[in-house]
């Protein structure tokens, strides 16, 4: 049963940690944007 | 339907097919796996297949995907091509390391140990490291790196049919390709459940990841013409 349970809990983690780093990617893509807009900010 | 959805729709649609498709596989899928029968000699530990089998199809189907992409990308110079084969194969070592982890928990309460260098464990070793070294070829490569990576891919996807006949041109100690065929009735549903989930989820990830590396290109694109466009006006 430890070695289903394992195996089970180390997918589910694994999946969810690249879901994080993914996010994690999409809002360093954010932060760009924000920077670029503040750029081309009439103004600016 | 998603085709005609304006961009931040589709996102959020994807996000929530995504995140059902997620609660579906933690929850249900572990229920039917306890509810499906006990297989007679190996026991419990049996039920890592449910979730190793659809790991290991998926890291074929990564690795045939990325290939797929590097093909356009060789031959057509196709960006998208390039950014697929990106996604696939991180897709590809997400999997493979699910493989690799609960491969070796169900083989040291089959065998006796956590690894042997059979032709299928061997064989499924070098397709996981060869979508590593994609990666690092592509990350670190320096100019040519992208289409060295690409040829890479190719070589990946020619051991895939190695990995999935190693199990019946050299019996070794892997369960054959008729394990799936000969499964007991109730252990059916559990399974093609379990091999459907993960699939939708590996469609979704890919959708997402695919999207995240074409903000990426979109925005590497404007930050070039903003700075053309300073320079100009200064």
């Amino acid at each position: 049963m430890t070695y289903v349970a394992l195996a089970y809990s180390f997918i589910w983690g694994a999946v969810f940690t690249y879901v994080l780093l993914v996010g994690r990617r999409v809002a360093r893509i954010d932060a760009e944007i924000e920077e670029i807009r503040q750029r081309v900010k009439p103004g600016a | 339907m998603l085709s005609t959805m304006p961009p931040a729709r589709k996102s959020r649609a994807l996000f929530l097919v995504g995140l059902l498709l997620t609660m579906h596989g933690f929850f249900v899928v572990p229920l039917l796996v306890a509810h499906a029968p006990l297989e007679k000699t190996m026991g419990i530990v049996q039920k890592i297949f449910y979730f190793h089998v659809p790991c290991a199809w998926l890291l074929m189907l990564s690795t045939f995907v990325c290939a797929g992409g590097s093909l356009a990308y060789l031959f057509r110079g196709s960006e998208p091509g390039d950014r697929l084969a990106l996604c696939s194969a991180e897709l590809g070592v997400l999997f493979g390391l699910c493989v690799m982890v609960t491969g070796p928990l169900w083989a040291r309460a089959a065998w006796g140990v956590f690894w042997t260098w059979d032709v299928r464990l061997t064989s499924s070793l070098l397709l996981w490291l060869m979508l590593i070294a994609y990666g690092l070829a592509r990350r670190y490569g320096g100019a040519g790196g992208r289409r060295l990576a690409a040829a890479m891919a190719l070589f990946a996807a020619a051991d895939v049919p190695l990995v999935y006949l190693s199990v019946n041109l050299w019996r070794g100690l892997h369960p054959s390709t008729k394990t799936v065929s000969s499964l007991a009735p109730g252990m059916r549903l559990p399974f093609f459940f379990s091999l459907a989930i993960f699939s939708a989820l590996w469609g979704v990830l890919l959708a997402l990841r695919m999207r995240v590396e074409r903000a990426q290109a979109h925005l590497v694109e404007v930050a070039i013409a903003v700075e053309d466009a300073e320079g100009s006006s200064s």
